[in-house]
């Protein structure tokens, strides 16, 4: 952490000093006549100015890439503003997408919290979703309790399925990137080894499970929005409390900052982490419970696709605030559907989707630098040296 | 298991090894240098992607590996300026990086409608006094891109452990601010580290769609760039170790059609599971064998170089 004054003379003193003429000919050419230096501290107006900036950047550049893919221009903001947020049905299609959405970008803020990079969301989703079938397959409990069991059971495959990696990187150190990313892809596989074998539909030839019986769905709450949604709202004030106002919350800012100083200071730093990854896979395999409750009815081959990457985009512009991730999920819920009606519309794949968060997440993320740093001309002060 | 199967098997090992070979490779020296990335998944597609397109287009497969290196490198360039001269965290950079490449890749493969798309491979190559040998001899009959993945190991071996440049670029990855004082500069090196090390995951992409498949599938690379990472640490950043490394994977994913073929049934999906639970397995070994060995990882892989920032 270096002060003001410190920072400032970092560049100009190599220039200015008694010092022989090659070594001002290898200073790169950026670094002579600018300095960098480490901004302290930024209002909090400006910090939103340049996270505006960056915003109308990416957007600017996802538009480009949409105009290149051929959607004509004049259509863009018709079918992104008006067509998505004020068409009720496209609101209410923009809210049943929300759910699972909200549900992963929270599992995605509670994990980087802790400063553990759960990058095995949809892992942990597949499981969810399997737990509740599981729970629907073989009837487990009587009716008016199926749908709590489902849940449950969900919260617990998806809380289990991150507990391997949790204590691989608390106990020997191993890279949970990796680790969380592996059980990805053998979750997935698994999930195809169950549509295609044991539960799959004998109704049909389709990969997925028969369907749920109506109690085992989640109801609607009317005028066509399912309580799915409120769930996720009912997960993001708990998470808000969890991390804002409770004192576990304090522990993981304790945690994020500085472990060690966290645990010289008596912080339970392992229970903590362990209890913000756990609660992390929990509430990714509430959101495979979600979709496969509240929106498939059934185990379904490929519906965790695209959600890890979101989580983690979520997480990271809302800045693993909770009730930020819930605003930034609608938003990212609302590209969902818009691309699938560009799909529709105008052939464009739905890999677009991606390509746009990807887009935005590094616009926002190499915003930071002007956050973090003051560029500075020297033009007048080397002058004046010399 | 007899002594048929089990020659196919070997032979059909380098195959499925190169890839990881060459990835593992590229990511050596990024690491090396100090920039941890992550992005070896994305820029494998990228690699996979114009190796196909060129190949379509022009049929000439040297010159589509050519370009399939140099559009990774281009492509790795916006992580190289995000993480050097931005200074972003390198796990988001390079996540973005994985996920910039996916949805561009996916997009340009269907707008270009080289999905599905067969193309010509590339020739084998029989090492001669080896490959007449009664027997084992086909085990030296290998595509050109086998055989020239062993100088590439060896020249970048030697690049590390025997020339003042490649000393250099250890420096900048073990120690920057040591490396700043002695004139080394360290934004640059890394610059160009993660430029050579992208177009030799770049090369590794592009085996598996030009040469291998032969064709073009989104997502195509299946977790192989995130195994060559596990395996970077599985080699603890030497190139011979990732080479072993990259075999080892090689004949596991062999042996799967190899079982196959001889009438084995095996639960399908379980068997797709293998090369990721290996990947686990191995990196939980590395790390109970960690406390043992000394840690080599490069002291400051994966933080940015911040001249101005006192320490």
């Amino acid at each position: 952490m270096a002060d003001a004054s410190l920072a400032a003379i970092a560049h100009p003193a190599r220039t200015d000093m008694k010092t022989p003429e090659p070594v001002r000919t290898r200073q790169p050419l950026a670094s002579r006549r600018y300095a960098l230096e480490i901004r302290q501290h930024m209002a909090w107006r400006w910090q939103a100015l340049v996270l505006a900036i960056a915003l109308l950047v990416g957007l600017a550049i996802s538009a480009a890439i949409l105009v290149a893919a051929g959607v004509p221009a004049d259509e863009l903001a018709n079918e992104f503003v008006m067509q998505t947020f004020l068409d009720g049905q496209n609101f209410r299609a923009v809210l049943f997408q929300a759910a699972p959405m909200i549900l992963v970008g929270l599992a995605g803020a509670i994990a980087f919290r802790a400063r553990f990079w759960n990058l095995g969301l949809e892992g942990q989703m597949v499981w969810g979703a399997i737990g509740a079938t599981a729970v629907s397959m073989w009837q487990i409990g009587p009716e008016n309790l199926r749908l709590p069991l489902m849940l449950v059971a969900a919260i617990g495959c998806g809380l289990l399925w991150v507990l391997g990696p949790a204590w691989l990187k608390l106990k020997l150190g191993v890279n949970e990137i990796i680790s969380t990313l592996m059980l990805n892809y053998m979750a997935a596989n698994f999930l195809l080894h169950l549509v295609y074998g044991s539960w799959k539909d004998p109704k049909d030839n389709f990969p997925y499970s028969p369907q749920f019986r109506a109690f085992e769905r989640l109801p609607e709450l009317g005028a066509g929005v399912g309580s799915a949604i409120l769930l996720a709202g009912i997960v993001a004030l708990l998470a808000w409390w969890l991390v804002g106002v409770s004192r576990v919350g304090l522990y993981l800012r304790f945690v994020d900052a500085n472990p060690r100083v966290a645990h010289a200071n008596g912080v339970p730093v392992r229970r903590t982490i362990y209890g913000a990854v756990l609660l992390s896979g929990a509430m990714a395999g509430l959101a495979g419970f979600a979709v496969a409750a509240g929106q498939e009815g059934r185990l379904t081959q490929a519906f965790y696709q695209g959600y890890g990457f979101s989580g983690i985009l979520i997480a990271f512009l809302a800045r693993n605030n909770p009730l930020a991730a819930t605003v930034v999920a609608l938003l990212v819920a609302a590209l969902f559907v818009t691309g699938r009606s560009l799909q529709v519309f105008y052939q464009v794949p739905f890999s677009m989707v991606q390509l746009i968060q990807a887009v935005i997440v590094v616009c926002v993320a190499s915003s930071d630098f002007f956050i973090r740093h003051r560029i500075r001309r020297l033009g007048a002060d080397s002058a004046e040296a010399a | 298991m007899d002594a048929g199967v089990l020659l196919n098997w070997l032979a059909n090992t380098p195959d499925f090894a190169v890839p990881y070979a060459l990835a593992a490779l590229g990511l050596i020296i990024c690491e090396r240098a100090g920039v941890l990335s992550l992005g070896a998944e994305g820029l494998m597609l990228v690699g996979a992607l114009v190796g196909i397109g060129a190949q379509i287009t022009l049929g000439q497969p040297a010159v589509s590996l050519v370009l399939a290196m140099l559009a990774a490198s281009l492509v790795s360039m916006l992580f190289a300026v995000m993480v050097i001269w931005l200074r972003v965290n390198q796990v988001i950079a390079g996540l973005a990086l994985v996920f910039f490449c996916q949805g561009l890749t996916a997009l340009v493969g269907s707008l270009a409608e080289w999905t599905n798309h067969a193309t010509g491979g590339i020739g084998t190559l029989a090492l001669w006094p080896l490959s007449s040998l009664p027997g084992v001899g086909r085990l030296f009959e290998q595509n050109a891109m086998v055989w020239l993945t062993l100088p590439i190991f060896g020249a970048v071996a030697w690049f590390f452990a025997r020339t003042a440049t490649g000393l250099r670029l250890r420096a900048v990855g073990e120690n920057p601010q040591a490396a700043d004082a002695a004139g080394i500069r360290v934004a640059a090196w890394r610059f160009v580290a993660v430029l050579a090390g992208s177009a030799l995951v770049g090369l590794a992409g592009a085996y598996i769609s030009v040469v291998s498949t032969k064709l073009w599938i989104a997502g195509m690379t299946g977790g192989r760039g995130w195994i060559a990472v596990g395996l970077v640490i599985f080699a603890r950043w030497s190139p011979w170790k990732a080479l072993i490394g990259a075999l080892l994977f090689g004949c596991i994913e062999a042996l799967i059609p190899q079982l196959a073929a001889a009438g084995v049934q095996l639960p399908q999906y379980f068997v797709m599971m293998t090369p990721y639970a290996v990947t686990l397995g191995v990196m939980v070994w590395v790390a109970l064998g960690k406390k043992r060995s000394g840690d080599d990882e490069p002291g400051a892989l994966g933080q940015p170089y911040v001249r101005e920032e006192r320490r």
